[in-house]
């Protein structure tokens, strides 16, 4: 996902499960359809929960990854 | 509003209405005594945070649509067909209330504003006025549930991710059991790992047999006011534990679930489950007077405080477990006043903490419990309820408390001997 860059970066370490999900939702609609946005979580629960609120929401997560002890999402706002 | 709408809001009221609920419609003597019970209230002085203004809000479509008087006479006896203004209104008198129900303690006739708000939240879905976060979460928590094919593999290696970081914490492994067939306990937690290490140590501790739920105790369905959704939300572990035949479900520490398992799940499954609900602290607690497991008296040697939260105190009757445990491992552990029955609702239950329109009045209506935690001038404060914690976190900052919030189990696996 480096070629990506994100319309918006959000830092959701500390974070405990749903918050993560919680600030990506609420963040959604603050970039243009088609935008992404980059967002670090901590709380592992956030691996299955962002992924979920996407499909359910119809938007999508381009990527998840464990970097380390953190995980990295690029979510793609599609409506 | 279209009439297609009107009668869909008036359908979930009368499919809603049963004794109580007409009590609780007929019986207001305007006395507003609530207004000082209730924090919002007492922290705003807006007349949409009085309890019996959240209430008359439902009893204006109750007159207009179920009584004579309000069907011929609206004005006179303040009945109201629903407009707009008259959605906006409930909307926010509806979805700022936290359910902590201190309300309902002090009205002279008991009426349960929780209740009444309960029911204004299906009568607010019904005209497409739910809460939309709120609604996201549940349906996010039900899609997760509904596709464990796709998400299992995610859920268990989170699960052996923890059982890694306790090794390395603890210096010896600790099992974490998942899909144990006949295991005495399935534990449901959060979906983080903050609610699973603790209960980890201290089942292993007490050779408890034990199995971890893949699901998660939150019940986002409870909080948006769909009881068919926080049904389904819930089924999924009460289902596990059908099939794993485990005797007990123990609930983290997260209020509203264990409220949701324990006294919401049979009436709304309609059959009596073969397996008894418990909160975990109702467990640890008999774990330290069965002996079967030891802590250190002095174990926190800080001065520590308790927080009730609305659910499991107040709305759950679990006031004297958490004490006992505290008092059993922290000798200078001091009470707020008030508490217990009477305590003041922290401001982030209800799903309050989701909903970011309503961060204003969160905030604001937190100021008692601010106060209650500066008189003890206790620095750590036990809590055993995660909607809980995120608030008082979030007070400790404004404030500058400079507090440091932790579950109670937390606290007795610290003290573990």
């Amino acid at each position: 996902m480096s070629d990506v860059t994100p319309d918006l970066e959000l830092d959701l370490k500390g974070l405990l499960c749903p918050m993560p999900m919680v600030r990506v939702s609420q963040n959604i609609t603050n970039v243009p359809v088609g935008g992404v946005i980059r967002a670090v979580a901590t709380d592992a629960g956030s691996m299955a929960d962002i992924p979920a609120w996407a499909k359910s929401t119809g938007n999508e997560v381009m990527s998840a990854e464990k970097v380390g002890g953190e995980f990295v999402f690029f979510v793609k706002r599609i409506k | 509003m279209e009439k297609q709408t009107i009668d869909s809001m008036v359908g979930v009221l009368d499919a809603r209405m049963n004794r109580q609920l007409k009590q609780y419609m007929d019986i207001c003597a305007r006395c507003a005594i609530c207004k000082d019970a209730c924090h919002q209230y007492v922290a705003t002085q807006d007349m949409k945070y009085l309890p019996a203004r959240r209430a008359e809000l439902l009893r204006q479509i109750y007159r207009r649509y179920f009584t004579k008087a309000g069907q011929f006479l609206p004005a006179l006896y303040e009945a109201r067909e629903p407009d707009e203004n008259l959605m906006d209104e409930l909307y926010e008198s509806t979805y700022a209330c936290t359910g902590c129900r201190r309300c309902t303690y002090y009205c002279p006739f008991s009426i349960d504003t929780g209740w009444i708000t309960s029911v204004s939240k299906g009568v607010l879905i019904a005209a497409g006025r739910g809460n939309e976060m709120l609604g996201q979460l549940a349906d996010a928590a039900l899609f997760k549930a509904d596709n464990m094919d796709v998400f299992d593999e995610i859920i268990v290696n989170g699960f052996k991710d923890v059982v890694r970081e306790l090794e390395e914490e603890l210096g010896r492994p600790v099992a974490i059991p998942v899909d144990k067939q006949g295991a005495d306990i399935l534990y449901v937690a959060l979906a983080g790992s903050h609610s699973i290490k603790p209960a980890a140590v201290i089942f292993d501790a007490a050779g408890a047999s034990w199995t971890l739920s893949k699901f998660e105790a939150a019940n986002y369905g409870f909080f948006f006011g769909d009881p068919a959704k926080a049904k389904l939300i819930a089924d999924r572990f009460m289902n596990e534990a059908k099939r794993l035949g485990v005797k007990e479900v123990v609930i983290t520490e997260c209020g509203h679930a264990y409220r949701v398992a324990e006294m919401f799940y049979e009436a709304w499954a309609k059959e009596k489950m073969p397996f008894k609900v418990r909160h975990i602290l109702e467990v640890i607690d008999e774990y330290i007077k069965d002996g079967r497991i030891t802590v250190d008296p002095k174990g926190i040697a800080e001065k520590v405080t308790y927080h009730d939260p609305c659910q499991i105190g107040r709305n759950g009757g679990i006031y004297e477990q958490p004490r006992d445990i505290m008092h059993a491992i922290a000798p200078d552990f001091v009470d707020m006043t008030p508490n217990r029955e009477t305590q003041w609702c922290c401001g982030g239950g209800g799903g309050i903490v989701a909903m970011e329109e309503f961060n204003d009045v969160r905030l604001k209506s937190g100021g008692k419990k601010v106060e209650q935690i500066k008189a003890t001038g206790a620095k750590l404060l036990a809590c055993p309820c995660e909607n809980c914690r995120l608030q008082i976190e979030e007070l400790s900052k404004v404030h500058d408390l400079g507090l440091r919030i932790v579950p109670v189990m937390e606290l007795v696996a610290e003290a573990l001997r």
